[in-house]
């Protein structure tokens, strides 16, 4: 039982000596950063200035309506009840009614209005990092788990937008009431206003040890939680594999790691932040006391009247509410700087830096030449993926390039779309610098069809008309037939208008090719990229949208990648790379009479 | 809501006890006015210093008591509510890993996400504050009133003349907040929905320049969140400008009548004082009662999504009991028996009256046109899918009767997209078997023709993999997948079409390497080539057996497998040329 009962206080502390030390001669650029952060959200708030202001006139009024009250109620006390003296108390109660009207409505009005506010720049936030995601590299991405980013634009903005919701208001009636109050007080009582200060160094210390630690344990909280999400979308997204396995039990226990880690920071951050309420609550009865005992001395000596004391005690309450509201407020902003801080490290990486479109948007002839090019991915200490690679293939040419897995055929192409920026080397379009072109313009007029096909959440016509937006109706229906996949896009329940789930679930992975080339086929590219386009169809349809590639080919530059000959037997010219290296190019039969690699290869297919 | 209590329970003596402390904190509160009483009544009137310094300080004292036991109550809250978020997660999550992928159709990972952080967090939030603050605040008012009748019942009964309107209205509030909070987590789905398919297609989006179209889609999605949280958060400021009004009218009524009653000599002045004290303590919770109602709409919204998860039962693995007695007769072989299959919530039939059997080490092709059902005839086998009807046997019991991870551990299942996950190579293959030694782990990797590569990696199979193996090539990714599946020397081997992305030389010593298994296997393929390797053929054609037999059969009899014969030859000709 007593073992039980220690348990809450079994936790082992989260935050080490060194932590906070180190906080504190870091103080100065931690103080920075939070300016900023709080800068950045400021920033937007500010885009609502005037209605900002308006709701600060409610609250100013507010906050006068709610002194107003109470003082009324003592004058009534003191100067009519006290006194017997009834004549001119409907006056009065009259007033109180029409100040309690006004307090509701500007109550209701300030948080409606603030509402407004704090969502718009929640909206604006959401909105800013998905736009600054969509800029970002594709070397960024790989670098980090789905799920982490996703807390950042739920949980993190969540945290932002509680706090914004409540925070502005109260900070600034706080500090209203506080001033209005002590006015009133130092005109009623400048001894016992003096008595009731006596808390606020106390206050200042207490709240300033307590942040120091929270705002530590709120970030940590926060990381904890994107580490969480992380791992929970992986391995709902991977749930195949984990059934198949049978590994549900290692997901459990990787997830209950995960869980217990925010569990533990969570305590942390509940115990020192819920102690803020706790020491206010301590000053507040504290001076609540000073004043009954103090005043009530001085009442003895005829100093105060009792109705000072009455009135004195309900603002000693008054004055230590606001107080006790801005240092949770103070906490609850450093709830959301943790957030926030989140959010804005992403806001501050950088770009995928871009050329501006100078080059006015004149149409490519496909002319592509890789000179020299190497490459290696950031996170792999692999010497080269891509080493020296010199090429030419002329507008309306078609190449494929073969040779064994892992020999740097996608990443040519990713290289060509610039998703990555090659190390060394150049790559030209039509003799210009991919480099010195926008990347707008450059994949303007590319189509791709990706190694991995995927689809949206959206309606099947959707899906195929996003290789280009306004084509109609019936150029969607045209591609699908190209692409052989209009029958069974009839066969699904509601044919082109049929809602596919997430990742088109039910749909087989060919039939994703399928409509992945359909995709390619409405963009009506210059330059064609087919990564392993077909690899997933079998070969009786592939023969038949074979024609319909043929087709589409014709007049572009295409760039093929495929493993089954017959797809690389109408290229004008096979590039055969190997580790990274190209080894051998040249039409399919200059190479067969080298009879070097690929002369091999082809030997064995058939062997 | 009740799901949610069960949770709570094994913590319930925590929250008993901070609950208790809270009490006492309370009390503290709400003695005060009767001290104040005292001492003006008692002290000041009567002109009695020693009174005012006798009650002075026994309020001091009672405040660090009040202290003292509000910091204790933080460490009671924060664990109980710590951990039963804790458990409640791992519960939620422990459920996910027993749904079908029938209900991950009807569960969108996004929406499983929500619930299982934010809307987690909601209830957390609830529990903590209730346990510190929130069941404070209905206590003051009730303490407050209580405390007010106790010093004058006729007085005091001013202030609750507007209580049945007030519960009224609060009960309608509160219907509403549910409904409409509900509504926000909905949209919070939405955006992480959005969010992972770009995430997941980012590559999709560059290529296509969709980017803008994106964020533009994504705003719809984040303004329908900011639209409806905007709607839920101002419906529930109606609350406190009304709850407030009634009260200070209330309030009113009672200095009204009061003074009225101190002229008629039936009231004293400290009790009116008292009174009007406590009737402000009851105004100034009632901002906090406000902020409370809204908090409890929230979680209970997000609690009855939470249940919704928690409460299913069916669409969950149907297990049965592991009782180490499977009669296990026909080791390594496999029968389908009349079997159909349609997906829910669908009307045609992807599998159609499917029967075959395929003997122990026999190595059987399954072929067909895309989408004739070959990968779903695959997920039955290891019960991702149960068949709408018929049957199918593993070593000659039906798959309803083995337990589920017996039967799993049984097959090694390549699916047709390479999955991996973040961690090392080494801790990917393990997946295969957890207690896989570093030979066996070399030892499938050689098998499957990614041993040298990996090698080759500068920190060999300690290589970190990102999510699903972005830094590896598709080939790479295929071969580590496979070697996954070897690792567990499984009595099946189920590859979906899982070398699409190799290259000949690498495939064809890939299928001399897996000759030598004694596993049953089960391959799907486009090749003939692979096909004539094969023991046996089985040929789909839309969801039904067209064909089945050796390859030389088929040629013979089987017009389809001609065609997709003839659909391959033709390269060989031309190659000949």
């Amino acid at each position: 039982m007593l073992k039980s009962i220690r348990q809450p206080f079994g936790y082992k502390p989260v935050l080490k000596k060194e932590d906070l030390q180190k906080q504190h001669n870091k103080k100065v650029a931690r103080a920075t950063n939070w300016r900023a952060t709080l800068g950045h959200i400021w920033h937007i708030v500010d885009e609502q200035r005037a209605l900002l202001i308006v709701v600060l006139l409610m609250v100013v009024a507010s906050s006068v309506l709610s002194l107003l009250g109470p003082y009324l109620i003592g004058k009534i006390i003191d100067n009519h009840i006290m006194k017997m003296q009834f004549v001119g108390l409907p006056g009065l109660i009259y007033g109180l009614i029409a100040i309690y009207i006004g307090l509701s409505l500007s109550l209701f009005f300030q948080n409606y209005w603030m509402i407004g506010i704090a969502q718009q720049t929640i909206y604006r936030m959401r909105t800013g990092l998905f736009t600054k995601l969509q800029k970002l590299p594709v070397s960024f991405f790989d670098k980090r788990q789905h799920g982490e980013l996703m807390s950042r634009m739920t949980n993190d903005i969540e945290s932002v937008s509680s706090t914004l919701n409540s925070t502005f208001i109260q900070v600034f009636s706080s500090v209203l009431t506080l001033v209005g109050t002590v006015v009133v007080m130092l005109s009623m009582s400048p001894l016992l206003t003096l008595l009731t200060m006596v808390i606020i160094p106390v206050m200042f210390f207490a709240t300033r040890w307590i942040t120091r630690r929270t705002g530590k344990l709120f970030k940590e909280q926060q990381q904890a939680l994107g580490a969480l999400n992380g791992m929970i979308e992986e391995s709902i997204s991977g749930q195949r594999v984990v059934k198949a396995f049978s590994q549900e039990q290692r997901m459990m226990e990787e997830f209950a790691e995960k869980s217990s880690k925010l569990r533990h920071v969570g305590f942390w951050a509940y115990v020192y932040s819920g102690g803020i309420p706790k020491v206010m609550n301590l000053l507040n009865n504290a001076s609540f006391a000073i004043v009954a005992g103090v005043g009530g001395l001085l009442a003895l000596k005829g100093q105060v009247t009792i109705g000072t004391i009455v009135i004195f005690s309900e603002y000693a309450r008054q004055f230590t509410r606001p107080l006790n509201d801005l240092a949770n407020q103070f906490n609850n902003v450093l709830s959301a700087i943790a957030g926030a801080e989140r959010v804005f490290a992403i806001m501050n990486e950088e770009e995928e830096k871009d050329a501006a479109s100078r080059t006015a948007i004149r149409q490519l002839q496909g002319d592509v030449n890789f000179n020299n090019v190497s490459f290696k991915y950031e996170q792999t200490e692999e010497a080269h993926t891509i080493q020296k690679v010199s090429f030419h293939v002329a507008a309306g040419q078609t190449a494929a390039l073969v040779g064994a897995t892992g020999a740097g055929k996608t990443t040519i192409l990713q290289l060509l779309a610039r998703f990555y920026e090659v190390n060394e080397g150049d790559i030209t379009i039509d003799g210009t610098p991919i480099q010195a072109m926008s990347r707008q313009h450059l994949r303007s007029q590319m189509a791709f069809v990706l190694q991995d096909p995927f689809l949206f959440e959206e309606t099947v016509r959707e899906n195929i008309r996003y290789g280009q937006l306004n084509a109609t109706d019936e150029e969607v229906v045209d591609a699908a037939n190209k692409a052989n996949a209009h029958d069974f896009i009839m066969k699904l329940p509601n044919g082109y208008d049929t809602f596919l789930s997430a990742d088109g679930g039910e749909i087989s992975q060919g039939q994703k090719q399928l409509l992945s080339i359909a995709r390619a086929l409405v963009a009506d590219p210059v330059i064609l990229l087919l990564d392993e386009a077909t690899s997933s169809i079998d070969t009786v349809t592939e023969l038949k949208i074979q024609e319909a590639l043929e087709r589409l080919m014709q007049g572009r530059t295409s760039f093929v990648i495929a493993h089954r000959l017959n797809t690389v037997r109408q290229a004008d010219i096979v590039f055969v790379m190997q580790q990274g290296e190209l080894v051998e190019a040249g039409n399919q039969q200059e190479l067969i009479e080298q009879q070097g690699i690929y002369y091999k290869m082809l030997k064995e297919s058939k062997a | 809501m009740k799901t949610m209590f069960s949770y709570i329970k094994p913590y319930k003596w925590y929250a008993f006890i901070a609950i208790l402390l809270m009490l006492v904190e309370l009390s503290v509160e709400l003695i005060q006015p009767l001290i104040i009483k005292k001492i003006i009544d008692d002290g000041i009137v009567l002109q009695d210093t020693a009174t005012v310094w006798l009650w002075g300080g026994i309020m001091m004292l009672l405040a660090f008591l009040a202290f003292l036991a509000g910091v204790t109550n933080s460490f009671f809250s924060a664990h109980a509510s710590q951990s039963f978020a804790f458990d409640l997660r791992n519960a939620l999550f422990k459920k996910v890993q027993s749904f079908t992928m029938t209900t991950f159709l009807r569960f969108p990972s996004a929406g499983l996400i929500t619930r299982l952080t934010s809307d987690v967090s909601q209830v957390q939030q609830v529990l903590f504050m209730s346990l510190r603050v929130m069941l404070r605040t209905p206590l003051v008012v009730i303490g407050s009133l209580l405390m007010a009748f106790y010093v004058n019942v006729s007085l005091a009964g001013y202030l609750v003349i507007g209580a049945p309107f007030l519960a009224m209205f609060l009960f309608i509030m509160v219907r509403k907040g549910i409904a409409y909070f509900s509504a926000v987590q909905k949209r919070v789905d939405r955006v992480n929905r959005v969010i992972q398919e770009n995430l997941q297609a980012v590559r999709l989006v560059k290529a296509y320049l969709r980017g803008m179209y994106e964020a533009s889609r994504f705003e719809t999605v984040a303004n329908l969140l900011k639209k409806d949280t905007s709607k839920a958060l101002r419906t529930m400021e109606y609350i406190q400008p009304i709850l407030l009004f009634v009260m200070n009218v209330s309030l009113l009524a009672v200095l009204w009548f009061g003074a009225g009653k101190i002229q008629q000599g039936q009231t004293q002045i400290g009790e009116l004082v008292a009174i009007v004290n406590y009737a402000l303590r009851m105004t100034g919770a009632f901002s906090m009662f406000s902020f409370i109602i809204v908090l409890f709409s929230r979680a209970k919204a997000s609690a009855d999504r939470m249940e919704e998860v928690l409460l299913i039962d069916e669409g969950l693995e149907h297990d049965v009991e592991d009782k180490g007695q499977l009669d296990i007769r026909q080791r390594g072989t496999l029968r389908f028996d009349n079997v159909s299959f349609k997906y829910p919530q669908t009307d045609e039939f992807v599998l159609y009256n499917i029967s075959f059997e395929c003997g122990q080490g026999e190595k059987l092709a399954i072929m067909g046109a895309t989408g004739s059902g070959k990968s779903t005839l695959l997920q039955l086998l290891p019960r991702f899918y149960d068949a709408s009807s018929g049957d199918i046997y593993v070593d000659g019991q039906n798959v309803q009767n083995w337990p589920l991870e017996k039967l799993r551990e049984a097959i090694g299942y390549v699916p047709q997209r390479a999955l991996l996950f973040t961690g090392s190579i080494h801790n990917n293959l393990t997946w295969g078997k957890t207690d896989a030694s570093v030979e066996e782990v070399q030892e499938a990797a050689i098998q499957a023709q990614i041993h040298h590569s990996v090698e080759n990696f500068p920190n060999g199979y300690e290589t970190r993999v990102g999510q699903k193996g972005v830094n590896l090539s598709g080939g790479q990714k295929q071969r580590l997948s496979i070697a996954r599946a070897l690792i567990r020397k499984p009595e099946f081997l189920i590859l979906d079409d899982s070398t699409s992305a190799l290259d000949i030389k690498t495939e064809s010593a890939l299928w001399d390497a897996l000759d030598g298994e004694e596993a049953t296997m089960l391959v799907v393929t486009q090749k003939i080539r692979t096909a004539k390797g094969a023991d046996r053929i089985l040929l789909l054609e839309d969801g039904q057996v067209s064909a089945f037999g050796t390859h030389e059969e088929l040629v013979k009899n089987s017009t389809l497998y001609q065609k997709i014969a003839a659909s391959q030859q033709e390269q060989e000709v031309d190659d000949n040329a």
